[in-house]
């Protein structure tokens, strides 16, 4: 097991760029090798040295054997995870756009707020972001029509606009509220979301299953009511409570599913 | 600045050179037979040279490429190359950026390239583009198949108003000749509508794409246009529309062609793939490019080019609209749609083409079929419609299938899908290419197609745009299956490609950055009924366009720097 913790000293205003300081790529660095790193920060790079201290212990045969500790406000810092096949990141403080975007395996923990863009076309592995997340989480690139496709996203807090928008599979959880079009295109996947929601979750939807445990304020016009459930299996995943099922979206001949939690969302009885 | 290229074996169908071992002399960005004992030595000996590509059809600048791009975001992540001292930043792989596009087509030893569709209003953007392409002189044409002002020459029998108004187009657009594309149906869909063959007119008009394409053809040939009728006709991609694609070719079989033209056609039909489908539906489609090919071979006053489709995740853009509606509604994917006025529509898609997937296999199979059927490579130029069959820079890949037939059973029988052998002849075609036919159909046939009598060939007082091949011809068998790839990546990565006498790439890399230049085509000798036909028309177009006539035209600073090709159309 090999642990690097990369300790923040100089905060820089223009982002910071982390894509190559993945499990994959520093497996089998030295101190000095970090030492010697040029960090991308906007047009141009610098010493890593600047930005932070660095401790490395242990060592490791394979990025799976990596755990890297990000201590200190990460804000600035993009594209934590970037396309990580294994190991563990944990950032202590919040991370700046695309953490976790292509992400394919491993695992990837915000103990903090996250920007934008938040598992990005992941394909596999897990993120937990413990506070919110901004928006675009879990999506596609823009104009890309294929969006995440597996993996985990759990956000103990809010979530943004357009949550995983194109979503062709995966998990993605949200513990608080959520802004417009959830799951919008949505092909497959299952998400939660605890709490409540503003409008339209699932627009042109074709797959997949959108649960809502809160109270949502306005649905669109394509989604037909299938009836009331009590304590549903949806797609192996057992809730309790009654719930409201939709199909939709009609627009798009979409045959997806949207789950209301009946209690919180009465006035649609 | 003088070079002597020694020793190579060169290639030059134009004259008659077919791996010959001999000295190419460059002075002063020409081609000549003699040069001063100053001049550099270039040793390529054993080496493949040829004149620089021409690409005959293709298109990249205009406002198609910029929608796409706006449209495509995801598809600028593809193909980035970082900036070099010499070069700027590559992005993306099927509309990749403007100055990619140059930097892509002179790795692969392109020294001149047609766009193949400019709106006229829209030409002072497609000019703009062109300034930011470097390395690659292009030949633009202008859209005339759907124009209003056409339409109404053509249904008054107007030719002489009609050649008048392209003579006079051509001057403003700045354009190098004409482009006709689904010929009333672009205009058809303007109201939803498409036509359907050759004689389904264009509603309200009264027009058919054969009275069209007629008069067109008549025109230029009135003209003396350097390059002929540059046709994509009706009823694209449609299966059961080769009787189309005949009917447009026979359809001006009996105008005479202009003596003064270097060039042997009187009509190009541009991406033939798309044109040669059999069958009824997609359910019974099957190729058709048999007799297609076989009408080619009798009639010598058609060329093509093939539009060949080569697997890729690609992006569809024409200024056939209706077709691109008809496309989006089968892949579902997402569709951008533009209307240029009077004068057309264009739309834009995504498109995958899958070898798994039957109609793509069958697609790539005719494409092949095409160009192993027509027995004269003079009537044939490598295209992939590009970026709307595959990416321009998947030619090499296309010559390294042309170059094989072991290649191309080896995918028939492990890669495509089983449509291409059931459905098409290709199986049965063991013809392959050699160098010199591969020098035909990239450089000098569509030189000559274009009437580009400078470019294309090595002969003296040619152009000094020559390309050189890392690859021994004499000491390489093409025909092996496993030398597919190697042909790929060597065709891919000239050695050097010399531009007007300048080296601009070196060992597959950009070594100088040189502006394209624009060419145009300069018509003389009209001008009092030009004067006539602009006074005549000025109330429509004042009428219906949205912008003034005198921000219309192409001002000289967008052509900078320019090749004139003055016509006198008097003679």
């Amino acid at each position: 097991m090999k642990t690097i913790t990369l300790t923040l000293k100089k905060f820089s205003s223009i982002a910071l760029e982390f894509e190559e300081l993945i499990p994959d790529t520093i497996y089998n660095w030295s101190k000095e090798d970090f030492e010697n790193y040029q960090v991308p920060v906007g047009n141009s790079k610098f010493p890593l040295t600047n930005y932070f201290d660095i401790e490395v212990e242990g060592d490791a045969e394979g990025p799976e054997d990596v755990k890297m500790i990000l201590d200190g406000d990460m804000s600035r810092v993009k594209y934590i995870g970037y396309r990580m096949t294994a190991g563990e990141i944990i950032v202590n403080g919040d991370a700046d756009l695309q953490a976790g975007a292509e992400m394919i395996g491993g695992s990837l923990k915000i103990n903090g707020n996250a920007e934008s863009y938040v598992g990005r076309e992941m394909r596999g592995g897990s993120i937990e972001v413990m506070g919110n997340v901004r928006e675009y989480c879990g999506t596609s690139y823009i104009g890309e029509w294929r969006g995440m496709s597996g993996g985990i996203i759990k956000v103990h807090g809010n979530a943004g606009k357009q949550l995983a928008d194109c979503m062709s599979g995966g998990e993605i959880y949200i513990g608080g509220s959520c802004d417009i079009l959830a799951g919008i295109h949505m092909t497959k996947g299952y998400i939660e979301i605890g709490g409540d929601v503003t409008r339209w979750p699932g627009g042109q939807m074709k797959n997949g299953a959108i649960v809502i445990k809160g109270k949502l304020s306005s649905l669109l016009e394509g989604f037909e009511n299938e009836g009331i459930f009590v304590d549903p299996d949806i797609e192996g995943k057992q809730l309790t409570g009654k719930y409201i099922k939709y199909k939709g979206d009609i627009g798009v001949n979409g045959k997806g599913s949207l789950w209301l939690n009946a209690e919180k969302n009465r006035n649609l009885l | 600045m003088e070079y002597i290229l020694k020793n190579g074996i060169v290639y030059d169908p134009t004259h008659n050179v077919a791996g010959d071992k001999k000295d190419v002399m460059i002075k002063d960005g020409k081609i000549v037979d003699n040069v001063s004992s100053d001049a550099k030595v270039l040793d390529v000996t054993d080496k493949l040279v040829m004149a620089a590509g021409v690409d005959v059809h293709a298109h990249i600048a205009g406002p198609k490429l910029c929608l796409g791009r706006l449209y495509r975001p995801e598809d600028s992540r593809a193909g980035l190359v970082a900036k070099t001292d010499i070069t700027r930043a590559e992005t993306g792989f099927s509309i990749p950026s403007c100055s990619a596009t140059g930097y892509r087509y002179s790795r692969m030893g392109y020294g001149t390239v047609t766009e193949a569709a400019v709106p006229p209003l829209e030409a002072k953007h497609t000019h703009e583009e062109i300034m930011a392409i470097p390395n690659i002189d292009v030949s633009p044409l202008a859209l005339f198949g759907n124009n209003w002002f056409v339409l109404q020459f053509v249904k008054a029998n107007d030719l002489e108003g009609l050649a008048a108004f392209v003579a006079a187009w051509l001057k403003l657009s700045k354009c190098y000749g004409m482009k006709v594309v689904n010929p009333c149906g672009s205009e058809a869909w303007g109201w939803g509508m498409n036509v359907h063959g050759i004689d389904d007119p264009a509603p309200h008009w009264d027009v058919t794409g054969r009275e069209v394409v007629r008069a067109l053809t008549q025109v230029n040939e009135m003209l003396g246009l350097p390059h002929s009728m540059h046709v994509h006709p009706n009823d694209l991609g449609h299966p059961g529309n080769y009787p189309t694609t005949i009917g447009t070719l026979d359809a001006v079989k009996d105008i005479k062609k202009n003596p003064n033209v270097i060039r042997d056609q009187t009509i190009h039909c541009t991406h033939l793939q798309f044109h040669c489908y059999g069958g009824t539906s997609w359910r019974d489609a099957k190729s058709g490019a048999a007799p297609v090919a076989d009408y080619i071979n009798k009639n010598k006053h058609v060329t093509c080019d093939v539009g060949q489709v080569t697997f890729d995740e690609t992006t569809t853009m024409t200024a056939d609209a209706p077709m691109e509606y008809d496309l989006y509604k089968l892949s579902g994917l997402k569709w951008a749609n533009k209307d240029i006025e009077l004068e057309t529509a264009a739309g834009l898609i995504p498109i995958i083409y899958s070898p798994k997937a039957p109609v793509n296999a069958l697609q790539w199979a005719i494409g092949l079929e095409l160009f192993l059927m027509i027995n004269d490579p003079w009537q044939v130029v490598l295209t992939t419609d590009s970026p709307n069959a595959g990416p321009f820079i998947r030619y090499p890949r296309i010559m390294s299938w042309l170059m094989s037939s072991d290649r191309r059973t080896e995918m028939l029988e492990n890669e495509v899908h089983k449509w291409a052998t059931k459905r098409t002849d290709l199986a049965s075609l063991d013809r392959v290419y050699d160098w010199n036919d591969i020098a035909t159909v990239t450089r000098s046939a569509p030189a000559k197609i274009l009437g580009l009598e400078q470019r294309g060939h090595l002969g003296v007082g040619a152009n000094a745009d020559v390309a050189v091949y890392d690859i021994e011809p004499e000491n390489f068998d093409a025909t092996k299956a496993s030398n597919a790839s190697v042909i790929e990546d060597v065709m891919g990565r000239a050695a050097y490609t010399i531009k007007d006498g300048e080296i601009v790439v070196k060992d597959g890399k950009i070594v100088k950055v040189v502006p394209s230049r624009h060419m145009w085509t300069n018509v003389t000798g009209f001008e009092e009924q030009e004067k006539k036909v602009l006074e005549d028309i000025m109330p429509m177009f004042n009428r219906y366009y949205t912008i003034k006539f005198e921000n219309y035209k192409v001002f000289d600073h967008y052509i900078d720097p320019a090749i004139e090709f003055k016509i006198d159309a008097g003679k």
